[in-house]
This record gives structure tokens, C-alpha cells and sequence, in this order.
């Protein structure tokens, strides 16, 4: 007998050695069957804690790319969402043509600089010819218009800002009175160079019914923007019975000191839209 | 062992509990080389520590880590395995130093040449145990294998270094 207690005390490692692996592997197999019951597991409070830590140090990090993709996916359902609005006929007997209802595309881009309080002001981004960036396409931001390309180079391009002395973008003003009556309120958005958060609106016909506080937005007329993207809202309006339009102050949407990521606009049927303008003029 | 010992597998285990779970969790080169760092706690558990002692200490390591990795288990079984070869490895590998109990498991104790080989032994087997147990089946051979691989030359560079760093801020 105590032979036999001195050879399990020799081999004690042994036995401890097997007893702690078959517990490991009594562990393993139930993990396997019920693995998220079990009280080794993540779920467990303070290794949850620890571990929602790290992650958000992580997350932390990858944040640049998070933002990336984000710009990415909204490029495209900004796409979509265009396509889907230009599909929709409004007046009975317009078919729209799928060609023209998908003619917009949007290329997401970075800011590299921009300046706002400028007579005229310009904004770098980082998308050139070699993405499909060329003069003349439009620059919105997921607040609203942005501006226009004004030159571009393979990697990079030049913006002309909605803050500049020449730049003026066609627009819209919706509100409930107008839709009702079937009108439409057109006007030219431009900038007075005094302060980035203002924009003008002009050539709006005075007998139309403008309140403060509606949206203006780019127009249908518009070959650079798609239609209905965001300027701002009306902030005051004076009217002086001696002039035929309204005077109007916008408060734009856009807040140009914060811009990151913004959308550049190819309108691909621009061509011939302009060519057959120009073919009516000069007659 | 007295209290010093004590406390200073205590801290280790933290140490390289702690970084294996926040930093080295994160740290897969070519999703292919892993790095299990908390290995060193058995692997310089000092030779005075009796066998009993170290498989616990193993098995206590084992399960915090598989706490964190979600495999409840895998990684205690493959700690306790190393805590029992430890013995017989450092007496095959240094034979010449007779009792295993009088070998200093340092650089400067053995000598860098054998510590390297001794750091690459441990981990080559507790990775290769790891990985196939994980993998659960032989079909992955190839693929399970090169894992081993990149994985013990990785572990062992992170070890080794870890080791001589954490030394030399003990000196200072």
C-alpha cells in the first residue's frame, strides 16, 4: 500500500499535469457546444469592459479609413438617389429617358486647403484628371453646394468656392404656396464678398410668394449640379415696391471652414446639352 | 520560494497578460504569424519553482488568456503542456549542468546562443500543440503548418527581446 502511495506521489506532476488538461479540454468541448454560456468567455462583465477599451483605441485609429469608406458608400447612394429622382415623372405624359436620369456621377474627394474670407475663394482638393476631375464639374459637400472645378491637374484640382466674385450658381426656392400653385420661384445665387455664412439670391420675381425661412436649392435648369441639392435657407427679405424683384439674403448651408470630405459632380451629358445652347444662339 | 518569487511571477503575469491581450491581440503579420508573448511567464518562471507550482501558475495564466480570446480551454491546456516539458527540455538541453534546479534561466545565465534555443524549443512546441488543437483536424496541414512556423519565429523574436528589455530596466 505504501508502495503504491509512493509511486502516485512520484508521479504527482503527472496526475496534476492530466487533471488540469482534462479540465482544459472538459472546457474546450463545452465552449464548442454552448459557446456563449459559458463563464470563460467574453461576456464575462470586466473582460467585456477591458476589451470594448482596446477597442476603442483601435477604432480610434482606423477612424481615417472609417471616414473614407463613409464618403465612399455616400458617393454612391447619392448616386442612386439621383437616378431615382430624375426616374420619377412628375408631369403626366414626360417619360424621363434612363440616359439622361442617370447622367450624374460622384467622385468623393478631400480637402487639402480652402479659404473662406477672401473676395474670392478657392478650395484645393485631392482628386484630379486621373479620377475623372475636370474643369467646369460641380463640387457639393454632404451640406450642400460647394462650388465649381476651376482647374485641375492629374492629382489635384483647383475649386472655385461658392464664395468667389464670379461664381453664381442657378436655384430654386421651395415652400408649400408655391408647390401648391404650381409655380416655380428661380433665381441666381451669388455671392456679395462680404460674409462666408451669406449669399444672395437673385432675379426672383416679386410677385411671387417667398417667405423667410424657405429652402433654396440648385435648379432643374442647372447643368452642373443635379437638381435639388441644398444652398441654404432665406434669412430676410426686403421688398421695395419701385423694383421688379425680391431682395433676398440666403444663409447658406454650407459651413466652408469645416469641410472634409466633398462630392465633385460629372454631369456626363453636359456636351451635348451645351452644344445644342450654343447652336440656338448663335442662328 | 519566498515572497519576492512570488511577487514576481504575479507581476509578470500581468505584465504579459496585459500585452498580450491589448497590444499583441491586434499584432497579425500577413494573417499568418501570430505573436503569444504571455508564453515567457512559464517560460522564466525561475528553476527554483516546483513543478506543481508552475503547472498551476500555467493553468491560472492559460485561462485569463482564453478569457480574452474567447477559446475557453485552448490556451490553459497548451500552458499546462509547456509547464510539464519545461523540465525535461531544460535537462535535454543542458545536460551538463546536472540538477535543473541550478540552471539561472537568463541571457546571462546561459549564454544568448542556448537561451535563443531554449526560447525557440519552448515556443515551437507550444505553438505547434496550439495550432493543430485549434485547428482541431489534420486536413489544414500545410496551411496549419506554415502558421506554426511564422508564428514561432515571430513569438520567439518578440520574446527574446521583450526579456533582454525588460532586464535592463530591472538594472537600471
Amino acid at each position: 500500500m505504501s508502495q503504491l502511495l509512493g509511486i502516485l506521489y512520484k508521479s504527482r506532476h503527472f496526475f496534476l499535469f492530466l487533471i488540469l488538461q482534462i479540465f482544459s479540454f472538459y472546457l474546450m468541448s463545452k465552449n464548442n457546444v454552448y459557446w456563449d454560456v459559458s463563464f470563460f468567455n467574453s461576456t464575462n462583465t470586466i473582460v467585456a469592459k477591458s476589451l470594448e477599451v482596446s477597442q476603442n483605441a483601435t477604432e480610434f485609429i482606423n477612424l481615417g479609413n472609417v471616414n473614407k469608406q463613409l464618403a465612399d458608400e455616400n458617393a454612391a447612394l447619392r448616386k442612386q438617389l439621383t437616378d431615382i429622382s430624375e426616374m420619377i415623372s412628375i408631369v403626366d405624359g414626360y417619360q424621363p429617358d434612363s440616359v439622361k436620369a442617370h447622367r450624374f456621377e460622384f467622385t468623393p474627394a478631400k480637402v487639402i486647403s480652402s479659404t473662406n474670407d477672401l473676395t474670392n475663394n478657392f478650395i484645393t482638393i485631392d482628386k484630379g484628371t486621373d479620377d475623372g476631375v475636370k474643369p467646369g464639374m460641380g463640387v457639393i459637400s454632404p451640406q450642400g453646394v460647394v462650388g465649381q472645378v476651376a482647374y485641375s491637374n492629374r492629382k489635384y484640382s483647383r475649386v472655385y468656392s461658392i464664395l468667389h466674385s464670379q461664381m453664381q450658381v442657378s436655384s430654386e426656392i421651395l415652400n408649400k404656396k408655391l408647390r401648391a400653385d404650381d409655380k416655380v420661384a428661380l433665381g441666381i445665387s451669388k455671392w456679395e464678398g462680404n460674409n462666408p455664412k451669406y449669399i444672395d439670391l437673385k432675379n426672383v420675381d416679386r410677385f411671387k410668394s417667398v417667405f423667410k425661412g424657405d429652402s433654396i436649392v440648385t435648379s432643374m435648369q442647372n447643368p452642373i449640379f443635379p437638381p435639388r441639392i441644398m444652398i441654404g435657407k432665406i434669412s430676410d427679405i426686403s421688398n421695395s415696391s419701385a423694383e421688379a424683384f425680391h431682395k433676398i439674403t440666403v444663409r447658406m448651408s454650407t459651413d466652408f471652414s469645416s469641410l472634409i470630405y466633398v462630392y465633385v459632380v460629372k454631369n456626363k451629358l453636359i456636351d451635348s446639352q451645351v452644344e445644342v445652347e450654343t447652336k440656338v444662339e448663335t442662328k | 520560494m519566498n515572497t519576492q518569487t512570488i511577487l514576481r511571477i504575479g507581476g509578470s503575469i500581468i505584465i504579459y497578460t496585459l500585452l498580450q491581450v491589448f497590444i499583441l491581440r491586434n499584432l497579425v503579420v500577413f494573417d499568418l504569424a501570430f505573436c503569444f508573448v504571455y508564453i515567457s511567464v512559464i517560460l522564466f518562471l525561475p528553476s527554483s519553482v516546483p513543478t506543481t507550482t508552475s503547472l498551476l501558475v500555467a493553468f491560472l495564466l492559460g485561462i485569463l488568456v482564453d478569457m480574452f480570446y474567447n477559446t475557453a480551454g485552448l490556451h490553459s491546456s497548451a500552458a499546462v503542456l509547456l509547464a510539464y516539458v519545461r523540465g525535461f527540455i531544460l535537462k535535454v538541453l543542458f545536460p551538463s549542468r546536472g540538477l535543473e534546479n541550478e540552471i539561472v534561466i537568463s541571457v546571462e545565465g546561459m549564454g544568448v546562443e542556448r537561451f535563443i534555443r531554449y526560447i525557440v524549443v519552448m515556443t515551437f512546441i507550444h505553438h505547434i500543440y496550439l495550432f493543430f488543437v485549434e485547428a482541431g483536424t489534420i486536413n489544414f496541414f500545410l496551411n496549419t503548418s506554415f502558421k506554426v512556423l511564422a508564428s514561432v519565429l515571430f513569438s520567439s523574436l518578440v520574446i527574446f527581446l521583450l526579456h533582454v528589455y525588460l532586464k535592463s530596466l530591472r538594472n537600471t
